[in-house]
């Protein structure tokens, strides 16, 4: 698929080895048409996803994070997934208190044969976080040393609290 | 001369000043009250103590020192060129409202980073730029012990120019040459009345006759030194201490910093952030061994530079200004004051104390 | 009365004792500080009252080789719990003695209300009130007004453990909707949230109070904040890495956090990041009916799992 609109969001996708990485792959292998915003992160297993990065993601300019992993019962490490699940859903509920849409996160499950279905989750997903559109980003600089007194009329700045 | 500035005529002044200067002076920000950038957005607080100081004007919490960025060299493709590119960024500063410890506190900054045998160029790019004008203190606050330190509430030490809030407006007066530069500019200031001056004067006294008696610190040094060995006594000063870095991040006078490189692919920065010696961090040596394992021994420390150590290589001078910003923000409200008394009380050696 | 009965407990039980944390009074008479006592004298310094802001329960992890004793407020005693359950405290070791607890002052409020509280010459606290005398004037204020959030919503004025518990247990407050104030914060829109967070994250110094003041922060002195292998956060003073490190630490609490409210007291730009770890402690409440700090043998909620959780919707694709 070509580039939506011409203008690709950043979505960085955290990907299971055992399962939804191989989903990705059949889905490729197959070559199934999708959409070329999310970036692939590989890890072992969907218990290692730590909240944090997905945080981290966000705080440096991701438009949307997407964590798959085994389906539950599936999981190479039989209980991975489990954990991963409450941790995940708590983290999605979270996010809504810093500002951040919880629609530009979620988490699913892909296994290593469901090439078709790994299509359709990017898919969604990815219109889901064009449907929010880019995140503003989140400064690296000092935000209150960005100001500038040249020029400002200073006296409306000269009331005093009691 | 001493001048004479009108109340309302004081954001006129500042925005005159603000056409030459970058004027930084105490706003609100959300609940508390620190030194930004004046624009005419903001709030002035010259009402009362700032929960920061004008510190980080001079010596910011975090400033880049130089940029890098590696480079294929092209006449050999196996080696990489550095490009460095120092960071100067010192502009003509003014420094509005500032109390006379502040003020102080930059005089301490001056002993460690200009009057030494290395010169650190980037303090004093930014210090020689810098115009001070402080208020001077006519109330005192509960956790003010400037006359403790050597300091009063209406001192001029670091300050180009001294500011006495009186009825309707300010008593101005220059206290350096610079200071006097200042007010020949603008044409808001007028020369204050005789009785004017007095009034400024009054207050002035008033402000320094509320402060409790000043103990003695000339024995600290040695005092200090006598009791470096008794950790018991260390650790019951610090025990109620949390070893975070709210005491030296707001204290005018700390100026221990930390040098990292932060590097994102093939570029980054050169950054120096300013350092806490509370954390444990201060002093882990890369050998895993830690001369500073406990809080009871930075504590120590902290105390010991600013009442010891400090006042050993430069005049008998105290690196603390008594602004009492230790004692007012500490979360567990441990008192500095208390510290140097009961050390300076403490007569017995180690062993005898076990006793006590 | 109940602290004289207190002060005698405590003189009964310090000889087994190395220490007994509690609270005294500290630099002027507004400000407590916690107070060590060492020998029956110390003790008499003792006071309990709406000043006794700090929760000691903080210092007990690096106490562990030591036999302490500690008074705790309600909320305080949560947080000993939540430590033994996590096995940083050794129950023999500590010796807990509670009160009933009538809430604590918000130093915030009180300056709020009385600007010049820093000037204050003297103060008495009375059941329901706080007069404060300053250099200039004197200010009554009603407790209610100016007591931590917390405080209002307090579900455990006693002592939730407690090896000595003194005086008549106090019924709690009846409660109204305890997460109020996080659904007004989440009614502003998505950007406004955000924006909110930057002015408020732009102030910060990185002193890390917040953290050291939090009795559940238990990393301390290996803070993935401070490692420069992982790279958590830079060095930079940008609102970046400060709102960061609010969210590293608000998700490290995540079921574990009893919502004291430590690390807003102890931040000294007056930050509120306690309502990051409040919606943690909603989502956690009312996916899992689960509140960290009430039960020392429970499972935290996040280091188990069901087959089906009945309450997680995951997304239908």
């Amino acid at each position: 698929m070509p580039v939506l609109n011409g203008r690709e969001l950043r979505i960085v996708g955290f990907l299971c080895n055992w399962c939804s990485y191989g989903g990705a792959d059949t889905a490729g292998v197959a070559r199934f048409d999708q959409p070329t915003d999310l970036r692939i992160i590989r890890v072992p297993c969907s218990g290692r996803i730590d909240p944090l990065f997905i945080a981290k993601a966000f705080m440096n300019g991701a438009d949307g994070v997407l964590v798959s992993g085994c389906h539950p019962r599936d999981c190479h490490y039989s209980e991975g997934n489990y954990y991963a699940r409450r941790r995940l859903e708590v983290f999605k509920q979270f996010i809504t208190v810093l500002g951040i849409e919880p629609e530009r996160f979620e988490y699913t499950w892909v296994s290593a044969s469901e090439g078709q279905r790994w299509q359709e989750v990017v898919t969604k997903f990815t219109d889901q976080v064009h449907a929010l559109g880019p995140m503003a980003p989140i400064p690296e600089v000092a935000l209150s040393k960005l100001a500038q007194t040249e020029g400002t009329d200073l006296r409306t700045a000269i009331t005093e609290e009691a | 001369m001493a001048k004479y500035l009108k109340n309302d005529d004081l954001g006129q002044w500042l925005a005159e000043l603000g056409t030459e200067y970058k004027i930084h002076a105490p706003v609100q920000e959300g609940r508390s009250i620190a030194f930004r950038p004046l624009t005419q957005d903001k709030i002035l607080r010259i009402d009362r103590h700032a929960t920061i100081g004008p510190k980080e004007i001079l010596f910011p919490a975090c400033e880049e020192l130089m940029h890098f960025s590696y480079e294929k060299d092209t006449d050999n493709p196996g080696r990489e060129k550095i490009r460095v590119q120092p960071a100067d960024n010192a502009v003509p500063t003014l420094i509005f409202g500032s109390r006379p410890c502040d003020a102080r506190g930059f005089d301490v900054f001056d002993g460690a980073f200009t009057q030494c045998a290395v010169k650190d160029n980037y303090y004093a790019a930014r210090r020689e730029q810098a115009v001070v004008v402080s208020i001077a203190c006519t109330r005192t606050e509960n956790t003010c012990f400037c006359n403790w330190v050597g300091g009063s509430p209406d001192g001029t030490n670091g300050s180009d120019v001294l500011l006495t809030p009186i009825q309707d407006g300010f008593v101005v007066q220059p206290v350096t040459e610079k200071g006097e530069t200042l007010l020949q500019k603008g044409s808001l200031l007028t020369g204050a009345a005789p009785d004017q001056v007095r009034e400024a004067e009054q207050l002035r006294a008033a402000a320094c006759a509320s402060l409790p008696e000043a103990p003695d610190f000339k024995c600290m040094p040695e005092q200090l030194y006598n009791l470096f060995d008794n950790m018991d006594f260390w650790e019951k000063q610090s025990a109620k201490c949390i070893s975070c870095g709210a005491c030296t991040y707001l204290c005018p006078t700390c100026h221990c910093f930390n040098i990292t490189d932060e590097r994102n692919g093939n570029e980054g920065e050169r950054l120096r952030s300013w350092d806490n010696c509370m954390s444990r961090q201060f002093t882990q040596e890369a050998s895993g061994h830690n001369p500073r394992p406990e809080k009871a021994y930075r504590l120590k420390n902290r105390v010991g530079h600013k009442f010891c150590y400090f006042p050993d290589l430069h005049e008998g001078h105290i690196a603390c200004v008594g602004c009492g910003r230790c004692i007012k923000s500490c979360p567990v409200s441990l008192d500095i004051r208390q510290v140097v008394t009961s050390a300076k009380e403490c007569h017995l050696p180690a062993e005898e104390t076990d006793n006590e | 009365m109940m602290l004289d009965q207190l002060k005698e407990t405590i003189k009964t039980a310090l000889p087994e004792l190395d220490f007994v944390m509690g609270w005294t009074t500290g630099y002027d008479p507004l400000h407590a500080t916690p107070l060590y006592m060492y020998e029956p004298d110390d003790v008499d310094q003792l006071i309990w009252g709406p000043l006794n802001v700090h929760n000691l329960a903080v210092h007990l992890p690096a106490l562990r080789h030591k036999k302490v004793g500690i008074v705790v407020k309600g909320c305080d005693s949560r947080s000993v719990v939540e430590l033994l359950q996590e096995n940083l405290i050794d129950r023999e070791n500590v010796v807990i003695f509670g009160a009933p607890c009538n809430g604590v002052v918000d130093m915030t409020k009180i300056r709020k209300a009385v600007p010049d509280a820093h000037f204050a010459r003297s103060v008495e606290t009375a059941d329901n009130s706080l007069t404060i005398t300053t250099d200039k004037d004197t200010h009554t204020l009603s407790l209610a007004e100016v007591m931590a959030d917390k405080c209002t919503r307090c579900r455990f004025p006693n002592a939730v453990e407690a090896d000595h518990f003194v005086g008549e247990k106090r019924i709690p407050a009846v409660e109204t909707d305890p997460y109020a104030d996080l659904e007004s914060f989440e009614s502003q829109g998505f950007a406004e949230r955000r924006d909110f967070w930057m002015a408020e994250m732009d102030r910060c110094i990185r002193c890390y109070a917040c953290r050291n003041a939090c009795p559940l922060c238990v990393c301390r002195d290996h803070c993935v904040a401070q490692s420069r292998e992982p790279h958590w956060v830079s060095q930079r003073d940008g609102v970046r890495d400060k709102f960061m490190f609010q969210v590293i630490h608000a998700i490290h609490m995540a079921g574990r956090c009893t919502e004291c409210g430590e690390c807003e007291r102890a931040c000294p730009m007056d930050i509120p990041v306690l309502l990051l770890k409040r919606k943690l402690g909603n989502v956690i409440h009312d996916l899992f009916d689960y509140d960290a700090g009430l039960d020392a043998e429970a499972r935290p909620p996040l280091l188990a799992f069901k087959l089906e959780e009945d309450s997680i919707k995951e997304k239908d694709w």
